[in-house]
C-alpha cells in the first residue's frame, strides 16, 4: 500500500501543515485584533488607511496575495522563506476577515450594556473584557471557527510556493512513484488528502461547538421544577 | 513602477482576464442552478437523498479547493476520467461553489415562515403555484446577499486554477514575471483588475437587491 509505505513522509508533511495552521491562526487573530483596534481609533487617517487595507485584502484573491508576498517582498529587501512568506500573507488575509467578524460581534452587543457598564464605573479595558466581550463571543465564535477552518484549508496554498506541508508531500509522492514505477496514484493520494483535511476541519468545528456552548452556558439552565426529565436542559428565551 | 511596461503587458493580461471571466461565468451559472436543485433535494422527504446532499456540502466545505482542483485534474485521469484544463477548472470550481450555494438557498428557504404555506392553501393555490409564486420570491430575497458573496468568492477563487496551468489572469502575470522580473508592476496591475471586477460584481448585487426590496421599501 503506497500510503503506508510513505507514511513517515506524509506524517512529516502533516506536522508542517499543523504547524503552519497554528501560526496562521495565531497570526490572523493578532492581525484581526490590531485591525479592529485601528478601526476604532479616532484618527481618521489611520482608520481610513486600515479600512482600505482590510477591503483590499478581502477583495483580492488569496492566491494573488500569497504569490504577491512571495514575489514582491524580496524586491523591498525582505526575503522570507516560503513558510514565513505564506504565513505572513495568509495571516493578513485572515486578519482582514477576522476584523470584520470581531466588529460584527462587538456591534451586536446592545448599547444599554455599555451604558450599564458605565453606570457601574467600569471603564476602558474592564468594560470591554468584563461586559462587552463575553456577550460578543457567541456572535463571534461561529464565523470565527469557519475562518480557522478556512485558514487550515488555505495552508495548502503554501504548496504552490514550496512549503513542504502535507499537500506538497502528496505531490512529491505522486511524482516519485510515477517516475520510478509508472502509472499515477494521483487519485489515491489526493483522495486521501481530501479525507485528511476534512477530518481536521471537522475536529476544529467540534472544538468550536464546545467553545460556543461555554459562552452560551448562561442561556441553558437545569431547572429542578421543570416538567422535563431530570438532567435535560432547557433553553431560556433571551 | 514602469507605466510603459504595464501598457505593453495589458493585451496579454486582457486575454487572461477573458479566460478568468469565462471560467467564472460558467462556474457561477452552473453553481447557481445546481445550488437551487441541491437545496430542493435537501428539503425532500427522502432521507437518503437529504443525507447525501448534507454529506456533499459538508465534505466539500471541509476540504481545500486547491486539493479538489488537483484531484479533478491529476487524480481523475488515473481513474480513466480525463478533462481538458478548462473543463477541469470549471468542474472543480462548480463542485466547490455548488456546496456553498446549496447552503445559501437552504437558508433562504428556511426563512419562509411556515404560516405562509397555510395561507397559500387557504387561497386555493396548487403545490407548484405555492412553490413558484409564493415561496420562491420570498426565499430568493433572503438568499440573495449570501449567494452574491459566494458568486464573488467563486470569481476570486478562479485564480487557484493557475496552479493547473489554465491561462487566466494570475497565470499570465506569474508567467510574465518569470521572463521579465517585473513583479511589482504585474501584481499592482492584476490587483487593480481584480478589485475593479469585484467592485462591479458587488455593485450589480446591490442593484438587484435594491430592485427586489422595492415592494418593501419605506415610503
Amino acid at each position: 500500500m503506497l500510503l503506508l509505505e510513505f507514511r513517515n513522509f506524509l506524517l512529516a508533511g502533516f506536522v508542517n501543515t499543523l504547524l503552519l495552521s497554528l501560526v496562521l491562526t495565531a497570526g490572523a487573530t493578532l492581525c484581526a485584533v490590531l485591525f479592529t483596534v485601528a478601526l476604532s481609533t479616532r484618527s481618521t487617517v489611520l482608520t481610513g488607511f486600515v479600512y482600505g487595507l482590510v477591503e483590499c485584502l478581502r477583495d483580492v484573491p488569496l492566491m494573488v496575495t500569497v504569490l504577491l508576498a512571495y514575489f514582491v517582498l524580496p524586491k523591498a529587501g525582505i526575503s522570507l522563506n516560503p513558510f514565513w512568506s505564506s504565513a505572513l500573507s495568509i495571516s493578513l488575509w485572515g486578519g482582514a476577515n477576522g476584523a470584520h467578524i470581531i466588529r460584527a460581534g462587538l456591534t451586536a452587543v446592545p448599547k444599554g450594556q455599555r451604558e450599564a457598564a458605565d453606570a457601574f464605573g467600569l471603564r476602558g479595558w474592564r468594560k470591554l473584557v468584563l461586559v462587552v466581550l463575553p456577550q460578543a463571543m457567541p456572535v463571534i465564535i461561529p464565523p470565527y471557527v469557519g475562518l480557522v477552518t478556512g485558514l487550515v484549508q488555505a495552508s495548502s496554498l503554501g504548496a504552490v510556493i514550496g512549503v513542504e506541508e502535507v499537500f506538497r508531500a502528496g505531490q512529491v509522492i505522486i511524482e516519485q512513484t510515477t517516475l520510478t514505477r509508472g502509472g499515477s496514484p494521483a487519485y489515491l493520494v489526493y483522495g486521501f488528502l481530501l479525507v485528511i483535511y476534512f477530518v481536521l476541519c471537522w475536529l476544529i468545528s467540534l472544538v468550536g461547538r464546545r467553545c460556543e456552548q461555554y459562552f452560551t452556558r448562561h442561556l441553558t439552565v437545569a431547572d429542578e421544577a421543570s416538567p422535563l426529565p431530570r438532567g435535560t436542559t432547557q433553553v431560556v428565551p433571551a | 513602477m514602469d507605466l510603459d511596461y504595464i501598457l505593453g503587458a495589458l493585451p496579454d493580461l486582457m486575454k487572461g482576464l477573458k479566460m478568468t471571466l469565462m471560467v467564472s461565468a460558467l462556474s457561477i451559472s452552473l453553481s447557481l442552478v445546481f445550488g437551487a436543485l441541491g437545496a430542493a433535494l435537501r428539503t425532500s422527504s427522502n432521507a437518503l437523498l437529504r443525507n447525501l446532499v448534507v454529506g456533499y456540502v459538508e465534505f466539500v466545505r471541509g476540504t481545500p479547493l486547491l486539493v479538489q482542483i488537483f484531484f479533478v485534474f491529476f487524480g481523475l485521469p488515473s481513474l480513466g476520467i480525463r478533462f481538458s484544463v478548462f473543463w477541469s477548472g470549471v468542474i472543480a470550481l462548480t463542485v466547490w461553489a455548488t456546496a456553498f450555494q446549496i447552503e445559501n438557498a437552504r437558508a433562504g428557504l428556511a426563512s419562509v415562515a411556515p404560516g405562509i404555506r397555510d395561507a397559500s392553501l387557504a387561497l386555493g393555490l396548487k403545490r407548484w403555484q405555492h412553490a413558484i409564486l409564493v415561496v420562491l420570491p420570498i426565499a430568493a430575497r433572503a438568499a440573495l446577499p449570501p449567494a452574491m458573496n459566494t458568486v464573488v468568492s467563486t470569481f476570486k477563487n478562479s485564480a487557484y486554477l493557475q496552479t493547473i496551468g489554465l491561462v487566466e489572469l494570475t497565470f499570465v502575470a506569474v508567467d510574465r514575471i518569470a521572463y521579465d522580473f517585473r513583479a511589482v508592476e504585474m501584481f499592482a496591475t492584476i490587483c487593480v483588475i481584480y478589485l475593479f471586477c469585484v467592485f462591479v460584481l458587488a455593485g450589480l448585487a446591490k442593484l438587484v437587491e435594491h430592485r427586489l426590496d422595492r415592494p418593501f421599501a419605506e415610503r
